[in-house]
């Protein structure tokens, strides 16, 4: 899976993480190792609360690894590492600032030209067709309308890494099959890697070159699906495909009974 | 594929309608007002002694006369620079407090029993102790209003601060935002609204500090006119001296709204 020439973007070796708790120490996620390539797109599945986000959280430098090694880029994370973008299940834009402004946090920040930046904002408004709403401010937006500014802002910047953790979750059914297909649009324009959280199995069929199947907390990595449908891919259509269907059941048998009965 | 019909929607100037003036909720509070004017007329001095409440016509003609002799402009000038400059002092000196213990909790923890003990002390109870260090000029009056409004600042402050969404911040330090970044962009403007909010509470507050500081020791003022005109059972001239003190707290709560509507324009919806 790695090319031989090229180190994966994340590496994760042997990493497990905890949190303090009043009481002590409490084990979130246990040894877990992956690698990531550029240009791949892998999705983590798992019962809620089992350790995911603290993953993604802990390769962006947010929390830091209890043991085990975090790279990015071949180097080890220690801190929010260079050229990496976060998406969060919340829309998190800056309700004080337009569209437009929010969209410029990222690309200012990244220290992109103010005419370079104009530009780009410009593009990803088209991309995102959100141009009619460039000045608009976050409480004016609908929840869907929201969560596009809030990829745009990182899309804008173009981060080598996108760590998205369950970013459509709070959408309902319509919108986040929408913003499912404008990401795979993007994305396979213009290829990054990107590690996505989900619960939604169908969600991370979808989207995913690689599904990692997660077990309760502490999180370990008990099931790993390379999904091998064509891409570009149509979500309408793959839905109905019985590869699509194998692949789902696939997953739901490797998460066990346990999201069932629990 | 764009929704130019929600676009329209949303961005077109009928929003704008909602932020006119709303003629007819001003017509009802004047209604309201005028209403019980005549109520008050109407029973002073027919269901009971005018004595005990005066009237509005007096009240008002007593309101030109001091407006003619330059009495009003004297005692009103007095107590708003009090409150004023109480106010002012307590922002300048509440927020970074504010801003200070929301930053470090450790420090908070020790010193809130101290603050809400200070807080929650009737600071008029201490109006004697004022004058005794501050003396019986200006700025005892100034200190008094300036100890009801402080606390009002570094709590609102504190609060607004610890009310900052951390995934805000933790999504600006995935794009390495340096902290003065940070600061610019978030967590000041999140606490501006508390601000605001501390301003409008600060109004009536500082002007009940710099009445209560007149009350005790002054030779001009509103708090003083009042005091001076109870003394003298004058039941007119103490109305006269509230009815000022109201409708300098209605002109300041009004000038705040409008700030508020200009600076957390961000906040309105469209609909």
């Amino acid at each position: 899976m790695t090319d031989a020439t090229e180190a994966p973007r994340i590496l994760l070796d042997n990493v497990s993480l905890s949190y303090a708790t009043p009481r002590g120490r409490l084990p979130v996620v246990d040894r877990v190792s992956l690698a990531v390539d550029r240009a791949e797109f892998v999705v983590l599945v798992g019962p809620s609360g089992c350790g995911k986000s603290t993953i993604l959280r802990a390769i962006a430098g947010l929390n830091a690894a209890e043991s085990g090694m975090i790279a990015v880029d071949g180097k080890t994370v220690d801190g929010p590492p260079e050229h990496i973008g976060f998406m969060f299940q919340k829309d998190t834009l800056l309700p004080w600032l337009t569209v437009r402004e929010n969209i410029e946090v990222g690309l200012d920040l990244a220290g992109i030209s103010p005419a370079l930046r104009a530009q780009r904002v410009a593009d990803m408004l088209v991309l995102l067709r959100l141009s009619d709403f460039r000045d608009a401010y976050p409480a004016q937006l609908s929840g869907g309308m929201r969560h596009r500014v809030s990829l745009g802002r990182m899309l804008a910047y173009e981060p080598a890494v996108m760590l998205m953790d369950e970013p459509f979750g709070a959408l309902d059914f319509q919108t986040k099959a929408a913003m499912g297909r404008e990401l795979l649009r993007i994305w396979e324009a213009e290829r990054r890697s990107i590690l996505f959280v989900t619960h939604d199995i169908e969600e991370a069929v979808a989207l995913a070159d690689r599904v990692l199947v997660f077990s309760p907390r502490p999180a370990r990595i008990i099931a790993e699906h390379r999904i091998d449908l064509p891409r570009p891919r149509n979500l309408r259509a793959l839905r109905a495909s019985p590869d699509f269907t194998a692949y789902t059941s696939a997953i739901w048998e490797a998460l066990g009974d346990g999201d069932q009965s629990s | 594929m764009t929704d130019p019909v929600i676009a329209e929607e949303i961005l077109s100037p009928s929003g704008s309608v909602r932020e006119s003036v709303d003629f007819s909720a001003w017509l009802w509070r004047l209604a309201l007002i005028i209403g019980l004017l005549l109520i008050w007329e109407f029973a002073a001095g027919n269901l009971f002694n005018e004595f005990w409440s005066s009237r509005p016509s007096l009240i008002g003609e007593r309101l030109l006369l001091l407006l003619k002799s330059g009495e009003l402009w004297r005692h009103v000038h007095t107590t708003v620079t009090e409150a004023l400059l109480g106010l002012f002092l307590g922002a300048l000196i509440g927020t970074p407090i504010g801003i200070a213990l929301a930053h470090y909790r450790r420090a908070a923890k020790i010193v809130d029993p101290l603050v809400m003990g200070l807080y929650g002390l009737p600071r008029v109870a201490l109006a004697p102790m004022f004058i005794l260090w501050f003396g019986i000029s200006l700025f005892s009056k100034v200190m008094m209003s300036f100890s009801m409004v402080v606390f009002v600042f570094i709590l609102n402050v504190t609060e607004g601060i610890r009310t900052v969404d951390p995934d805000m911040i933790d999504l600006m330090r995935t794009m390495r935002a340096p902290r003065s970044y940070v600061m610019r962009k978030v967590t000041i403007p999140s606490i501006v609204p508390w601000l605001l909010a501390s301003f409008r509470i600060g109004i009536g507050l500082s002007l009940v500090g710099a009445v209560v500081g007149e009350l005790i020791g002054a030779n001009r003022g509103l708090g003083w006119y009042v005091v001076r005109a109870g003394g003298q059972l004058d039941t007119t001239g103490v109305f006269a001296g509230l009815f000022l003190l109201m409708l300098i707290a209605m002109i300041a709560n009004q000038i705040i709204f409008l700030i508020e509507r200009k600076v957390l324009h961000w906040r309105r919806e469209a609909r």
